[in-house]
C-alpha cells in the first residue's frame, strides 16, 4: 500500500471584494488597449509591422541629421541648422503620420464593431461618450507622440552638440518646445478626427485606409487647382478645406517660415483661418462618430 | 442587498413603430431565472432595457434593486452579460482579453489579471489562455464569452442562448457551469429558446411571446395542477360564465376553454358545470406536465 500525503483541493470561485474604478476605470483601459493595439502589442507579430516601420520612417532622419552634425567638424553653426530644421522635419513627419493615422483609426474601431466587441462594451460602465472619447484620446495620443519623436530626436540631438554641454543646450532650445508641442498638435488635429469619422463609417480597414488617404491627398489637390488656376477671388477660400494645407500653414507660420508654395500663403489667408477651420472640423468630425455610436451601441 | 433581481412595471419598448415589448409587468427574486419565448419574443429587448442599453417608451425597470433609467452605470458595474451573438476579438489572446473585459468593468490592472486567470480556470480555458480567440471552437468561445461576463465579479449575469451552436457534450458542460454560478452567489439569467435548459439550471421563469408577459413565476409550481384545457362541441360562453361565477380564471378562444382554479379541484368544477349546461366536450387535456406544455398552453391561449 503506498503512502499518499497528498491532497486534491477544489479551490471553487474566489469573490472579489477589491478596489472597482467603475466608470472611470472603464475609460482608462478602453484609452489603454487602443494603444497597445495601434501599435500591435500583445498581438502577432505582422500586426506590428506596419505601425513600427512608420515611426522608423518618421524618426530616420532626425537620427541621420543628429548624427552628422555630431560628426561634421562645424561646431556650433550645425546646432542652428537643426533647429531652424523643425519645420522642415514637421512637413516630412506629417506626411508620415498622415499614413500613421490612415492605419491607426480602423485598427481602433473596425475590429470592435466586426467582431462584435461593441456588445460586450455596452453592458460595461461606460457610455457611447466614454468609448468614442476614450478610443479619440488613443489615437490623438499615438499620433500626437509620432509626430514628436523625430522632434524630441533633434531637440537631443541639439542639445548634445551644443558648445557649452548637454544641460547648456536643453536650456538654449528650450523654448522651441511649446512650438513643437502646439505643432504636433495641430497635425493630430488635422488627420485624427478625419480618419476617425471614416473608420467610424467603413467596415473594411483597408477601405478606410484608402479612402482617408484619397480624400485628404484629394482635397489638398482640388485646393491646389482651384486657388492657383482660378482667378475668382472667393475661390481661394477653397484653400482652407484642405487638412493638410492648413496644418503645413500652421507649421510654417509659428516657425516663422513663409512662401508661396504653401497654399495659404499663396492665396493670402491667415494660417490661423486654417487651425480655425481644423477645430470646426475636428469638432464637426467627432460629434458624427459620437452621433454614430449612440445609435449602434 | 436588494431582495428582488428584477423588476419591470408597465415596461414597453418600440423600435420605431414596431413594438416589441408590450406593457410587462413582474418581479424577480433572487436565483436562477429563466427567460423564455420564442425567436424574436423580445427576450434580448427586455435585457436590454433591463441594463440601461436601450431606454423604455414606457413604464419603469429595476436591476437589484436599481433604476435601469437612472442607474444605468451602476447597474452595468454590477452585473455581467453574455450576448447572443459574437463579442470576442478574434486577434486577442483568451487571457488579454479576459484582462481587458474585467478592466472594461472598473477592475485594476493586477486585480483584472488574478480575476481573468482564475475566471478561465473555472470555465475550463486556463490551457489556452494563451491562444488566440479566433482559433477558438465553437464551445471554447461560448465558454470565453461566459468568462467575460463573470469576469469582474458580478451580482448578477445575464446569459443570452448561452447554448446556442453547441454539440450535445458542450451544452450539457455549459449547462453545468451555469448550474455552479449559483452556488457562487452569482445571480443568473438565462435567456433560451430551449426550455429544457430552462427546466435544467432555473428556479423561476419569465415566458414572454411577441412581447407580451406570458407567465412569471417559479419553476415547477408554474406547471398548474389547477388548470385544464377544454374544448366543446358547441359554443361555451354560458359554461365560461358560470366558471367565472364559480371563482375559476377563463380564457375562451371560440369552442376552447383554459380554466385555472386555485380554490378547489379544477376537474370537478368543469365536470360540474359542464353538465348543468348539458354540454359535450370534444377533448380535455390536464395542465402542462413540462415548461415545454405550459409555454405552448398560453400560447394557444388567447
Amino acid at each position: 500500500m503506498t503512502d499518499r500525503t497528498g491532497a486534491v483541493y477544489d479551490l471553487g470561485y474566489e469573490p472579489y471584494e477589491g478596489e472597482r474604478n467603475g466608470r472611470s476605470g472603464a475609460r482608462r483601459t478602453v484609452v489603454a488597449d487602443g494603444l497597445r493595439r495601434v501599435l500591435g502589442l500583445r498581438r502577432k507579430g505582422r500586426r506590428k509591422v506596419l505601425p513600427w516601420a512608420l515611426l522608423l520612417v518618421a524618426v530616420a532622419p532626425a537620427v541621420v541629421a543628429v548624427g552628422a552634425s555630431f560628426l561634421l567638424p562645424t561646431g556650433g553653426s550645425d546646432q542652428i541648422e537643426i533647429v531652424t530644421a523643425n519645420a522642415g522635419f514637421f512637413l516630412l513627419g506629417g506626411t508620415i503620420a498622415l499614413l500613421f493615422a490612415s492605419l491607426a483609426a480602423p485598427e481602433l474601431l473596425i475590429p470592435d464593431r466586426s467582431d462584435g466587441v461593441l456588445s460586450m462594451l455596452a453592458s460595461r460602465p461606460l457610455t457611447p461618450g466614454d468609448y468614442v472619447a476614450a478610443k479619440f484620446a488613443s489615437i490623438a495620443a499615438i499620433v500626437f507622440a509620432f509626430l514628436l519623436v523625430p522632434q524630441i530626436t533633434l531637440y537631443v540631438g541639439e542639445a548634445g552638440t551644443h558648445s557649452q554641454g548637454l544641460f547648456a543646450g536643453f536650456v538654449d532650445g528650450a523654448d522651441k518646445l511649446p512650438k513643437i508641442l502646439l505643432v504636433a498638435g495641430v497635425y493630430t488635429i488635422a488627420y485624427v478626427p478625419l480618419a476617425f469619422v471614416i473608420a467610424a463609417l467603413t467596415k473594411r480597414k483597408a477601405v478606410a485606409s484608402s479612402i482617408f488617404i484619397a480624400l485628404s491627398l484629394g482635397l489638398a489637390g482640388i485646393g491646389e487647382t482651384i486657388v492657383r488656376e482660378t482667378n475668382f477671388a472667393a475661390a481661394r477660400w477653397i484653400a482652407l478645406l484642405s487638412p493638410i494645407d492648413d496644418a503645413n500653414a500652421v507649421n510654417l507660420w509659428v516657425f516663422d517660415e513663409h512662401g508661396e508654395e504653401n497654399l495659404l500663403d499663396y492665396a493670402d489667408i491667415h494660417p490661423l483661418f486654417g487651425l480655425l477651420s481644423l477645430v470646426v472640423l475636428g469638432i464637426a468630425c467627432v460629434f458624427f462618430v459620437y452621433r454614430r455610436y449612440r445609435r449602434i451601441m | 442587498m436588494a431582495d428582488t433581481s428584477f423588476t419591470a412595471s408597465a415596461i414597453g419598448h418600440a423600435y420605431g413603430k414596431v413594438a416589441a415589448l408590450h406593457s410587462l409587468d413582474f418581479t424577480v427574486p433572487r436565483g436562477r431565472t429563466g427567460l423564455v419565448g420564442a425567436n424574436g419574443a423580445g427576450k434580448s429587448t427586455l435585457i436590454k432595457v433591463l441594463l440601461g442599453i436601450l431606454e423604455p417608451t414606457v413604464g419603469t425597470s429595476t436591476v437589484l434593486g436599481m433604476d435601469s433609467r437612472r442607474e444605468s452605470i451602476d447597474i452595468r458595474s454590477n452585473v455581467g452579460y453574455m450576448p447572443e451573438g459574437p463579442c470576442l476579438p478574434l486577434d486577442q489572446t483568451a487571457a488579454d482579453f479576459l484582462v481587458y473585459a474585467a478592466g472594461t468593468a472598473g477592475l485594476p490592472r493586477e486585480a483584472a489579471r488574478q480575476r481573468a486567470s482564475d475566471v478561465l480556470t473555472l470555465v475550463g480555458l486556463d490551457e489556452e489562455r494563451f491562444r488566440y480567440l479566433g482559433n477558438f471552437s465553437t464551445g471554447m468561445k461560448q465558454r470565453a464569452k461566459l468568462a467575460q461576463a463573470i469576469v469582474h465579479d458580478p451580482d448578477l449575469v445575464f446569459l443570452d442562448e448561452p447554448t446556442s451552436g453547441l454539440d450535445p457534450s458542450g451544452r450539457e458542460e455549459m449547462l453545468d457551469l451555469i448550474s455552479r454560478l449559483g452556488t457562487f452567489g452569482i445571480d443568473v439569467v438565462v435567456s433560451s429558446h430551449v426550455l429544457r435548459d430552462i427546466e435544467r439550471t432555473c428556479d423561476w421563469v419569465v415566458m414572454l411571446d411577441a412581447g407580451t408577459l406570458v407567465h412569471a413565476g417559479p419553476v415547477g409550481g408554474e406547471l398548474e395542477e389547477d388548470t385544464l384545457r377544454v374544448e366543446y362541441a358547441s359554443d361555451p360562453s354560458a359554461i365560461a360564465s358560470d366558471l367565472t361565477a364559480a371563482g375559476a380564471r377563463v380564457t375562451a378562444d371560440g369552442n376552447k376553454v383554459v380554466v385555472s382554479f386555485a380554490a378547489g379541484n379544477v376537474y370537478d368544477l368543469v365536470r360540474d358545470v359542464t353538465v348543468r349546461h348539458d354540454g359535450t366536450l370534444r377533448r380535455l387535456s390536464g395542465s402542462a406536465s413540462s415548461l415545454e406544455e405550459l409555454f405552448i398552453l398560453h400560447g394557444e391561449a388567447p
